[in-house]
């Protein structure tokens, strides 16, 4: 167990490492964040003046270093703890200000979103399973081949007119003021929209796990036991049939994270999806390589977690 | 018929009575007659064996018995257990026979365990849907069965996964939890099969043993004649979804008469054979249960298959012994069943004095 952590461990700094030194140079190729920084001044290369505000602009920033020089300064103040000052005219608030502010309305969203999938996708791929091409399970492929396929700012649109505005269930936007709660209920909504294609992917695969663990001769043995079909399907097909399942949810924790930037526009939640796209448009580094530390570092721990559960599910894998 | 019938008495009243039993599964390329009109009676406290190649509906058969099919089967004709009319039940009615007055034993015990799920709850469970044990009652329980199937440190067992024992622990796994609710009858599929050949004889052992103590009907399907040989009471040899030879185990090895019998017997290898014999093979395959051939349908593989045999199917008939019934019009003893034996020794495909 402890060298698997540690080799875990490892494996997460490495990838934390390759992720920054890749968004670290990529941005640093085709981004100025002059611009941001003096606004016009920082194309007005002719006047002596403006000349001498971007070159001290430049040594604010060590935007005159080398570019490893730069990864090497920016990392040194991560590992410290320091995600330093944003590319903008006064450099405030800080960038962890930002993160502090913002990410936890992200995290409420997505850890909301990525349990309404689980809870809607369990019992409907139970559904469909047991009743395997069947017209309910047919109807339920449609469905969710429906939910995949429907970009996510139609289906927002799509459950905020009906949800919101029709039959007035649940507030039409978000309001960052707002008392706790009411902002849990505010994030329903949006999560709901990045839920359900993620249960309807999250259905799709437990049900043919389902469906191929029912054929399983110990599924027989049960019946033969004279288990009830449904307690069949819950105590005895279920667990063994959750590791696609499990699988895609670690992963898809990566791609929901990027998908919650169109949902947190739509529905006006200041979170970080919409704190990334704004940094990226004003070329913003600091701020967009907080943004990628802090999912990365999200999706790799999700991962060990499905790893940790693997063994919890089935005991034939070592721990 | 009436004399099917006949060979159908014996005895008091039959645990199991099955009469016109068919079984068919629709399937793409056509309606699959896996069992076609079979008529059998299972004893209390007997063992009766099912014999046949592979795909010859054995397993079927006894999944038929018990109810145990997919939702693609259809059944026909009748079973009657104990008075209760089984064919036409639903599933949820058939729940309160399985693992309570009918069990089964898997022939795969590396599969037929739940791989996720420890021992003792796997043996506890039918315990508590059936007996409506407590927790602590049933786990005492499945430690008695445990006992029972002599499975060394039981109480260590009850904790572990079924990857954690060997393939013959599982299978007396297996048995502990078919035997946990007292059984009236217990079907083994092929029971021994996937099973190392020292470890083969202790199961059957095993199965004899508690057949014997619980006074429980035992149905054996295996393809193999050597296996039912020592541990049943009659055998049933099946050929293509039907009942072609059925007798008592000691008369059918005594006085075989379906040619195709006589070709399972003469499969086995036997250690009188001197080195080097050639096993004894039955060329080609079991037909096809779609469109099986007319007449008799181990013709087209039988060297003693006349003209009528591809044209009538041959009913069941008794022999001198009423118990002893088969399906064949040459069978072995018969006049035209020496005149070709003697063509097929004189042509070098027989050895003579094999039986």
């Amino acid at each position: 167990m402890l060298s698997y952590v540690a080799q875990r461990l490892t494996l997460a700094v490495c990838l934390l490492l390759a992720v920054s030194a890749l968004t670290f140079s990529g941005m640093n190729l085709l981004g100025d964040p002059l611009v941001n920084i003096l606004g016009p001044i920082a194309a007005d290369t002719k006047n002596p003046n403006s000349i001498a505000l971007i070159e001290a602009a430049e040594a604010e920033y060590h935007l005159d270093k080398s570019l490893p020089e730069r990864y090497v300064r920016w990392l040194g103040d991560l590992v410290r703890g320091d995600l330093g000052v944003q590319f903008s005219s006064t450099g405030e608030p800080p960038v962890s200000n930002i993160i502090k502010e913002r990410a936890p309305r992200t995290a409420v969203l997505l850890v909301m979103a990525q349990s309404l999938a689980v809870l809607i996708s369990i019992p409907w791929a139970l559904l469909a399973a047991s009743r395997a091409r069947r017209p309910a399970d047919r109807i339920s492929t449609v469905t969710s081949f429906l939910l995949i396929a429907l970009p996510n700012f139609a289906l927002a649109v799509i459950l905020k007119y009906l949800l919101a505005i029709k039959l007035g269930w649940f507030p039409i936007t978000y309001t960052a003021n707002d008392p706790f709660l009411s902002r849990i209920y505010q994030t329903f909504l949006p999560a709901l929209t990045i839920a359900l294609p993620a249960a309807a992917v999250y259905q799709r695969l437990l049900r043919t796990d389902l469906i191929t663990t029912l054929q399983e001769d110990f599924i027989l043995m049960a019946r033969a036991k004279g288990v009830s079909k449904w307690k069949v399907l819950l105590r005895h097909a279920l667990r063994p049939s959750f590791f696609s399942f499990i699988t895609v949810f670690g992963i898809n924790t990566g791609a929901l994270i990027g998908g919650s930037l169109v949902v947190e526009t739509i529905f006006r939640i200041p979170g970080l999806g919409t704190t990334i796209v704004e940094a990226i448009i004003r070329d913003d580094f600091p701020v967009v390589l907080a943004v990628v530390m802090i999912a990365t570092s999200v999706f790799v721990l999700v991962n060990v977690l499905v790893d940790i559960l693997y063994s919890f599910l089935d005991p034939r894998v070592k721990r | 018929m009436s004399q099917t019938q006949a060979s159908l008495r014996g005895g008091p009243e039959p645990l199991v009575s099955v009469r016109g039993l068919r079984t068919l599964f629709a399937t793409e390329r056509g309606l699959v007659r896996a069992v076609d009109g079979v008529d059998l009676n299972i004893h209390k406290g007997r063992s009766l064996g099912i014999v046949g190649e592979s795909g010859c509906g054995k397993t079927v058969l006894s999944r038929s018995i018990m109810g145990l099919l997919p939702s693609t089967a259809h059944r026909e004709g009748s079973v009657r257990y104990e008075g209760h009319e089984l064919v036409g039940k639903s599933v949820g009615s058939m729940r309160r026979f399985w693992g309570q007055e009918m069990s089964m034993v898997f022939q795969n015990p590396m599969v037929s365990l739940n791989p996720v799920m420890r021992i003792g709850e796997q043996i506890a469970e039918p315990l508590r849907i059936h007996l409506g044990m407590s927790r602590s009652d049933a786990r005492d329980t499945a430690l008695q069965l445990l006992e029972e199937v002599r499975i060394p440190e039981p109480k260590r067992r009850l904790r572990q996964y079924a990857h954690e024992l060997s393939g013959g622990m599982r299978q007396r796994v297996v048995i502990a939890i078919a035997l946990s609710c007292g059984p009236a009858i217990l079907f083994a599929d092929e029971p021994t099969t996937a099973l190392d050949v020292t470890v083969q004889s202790q199961i059957l052992d095993l199965i004899a043993e508690r057949r014997q103590d619980r006074n429980m009907a035992v149905v054996l399907v295996t393809h193999d004649l050597g296996v039912v040989a020592g541990h049943t009471n009659e055998i049933a040899v099946m050929y293509a979804g039907k009942i072609v030879e059925r007798a008592p185990t000691n008369e059918l090895f005594a006085n075989v008469k379906m040619p195709y019998t006589r070709s399972l017997l003469r499969s086995i290898p036997r250690l009188d054979d001197d080195p080097h014999t050639r096993l004894h093979a039955i060329s080609g395959r079991p037909p096809d249960l779609i469109d099986p051939p007319s007449g008799c349908r181990f013709a087209p593989r039988c060297a003693y298959a006349r003209e009528r045999c591809h044209v009538e199917a041959p009913p069941l008939q008794p022999t001198e012994n009423p118990d002893h019934v088969y399906a064949c019009w040459y069978p072995v003893g018969s006049a035209e069943f020496f005149e070709r034996e003697e063509e097929l020794v004189a042509t070098g495909v027989h050895v003579r004095g094999r039986q």
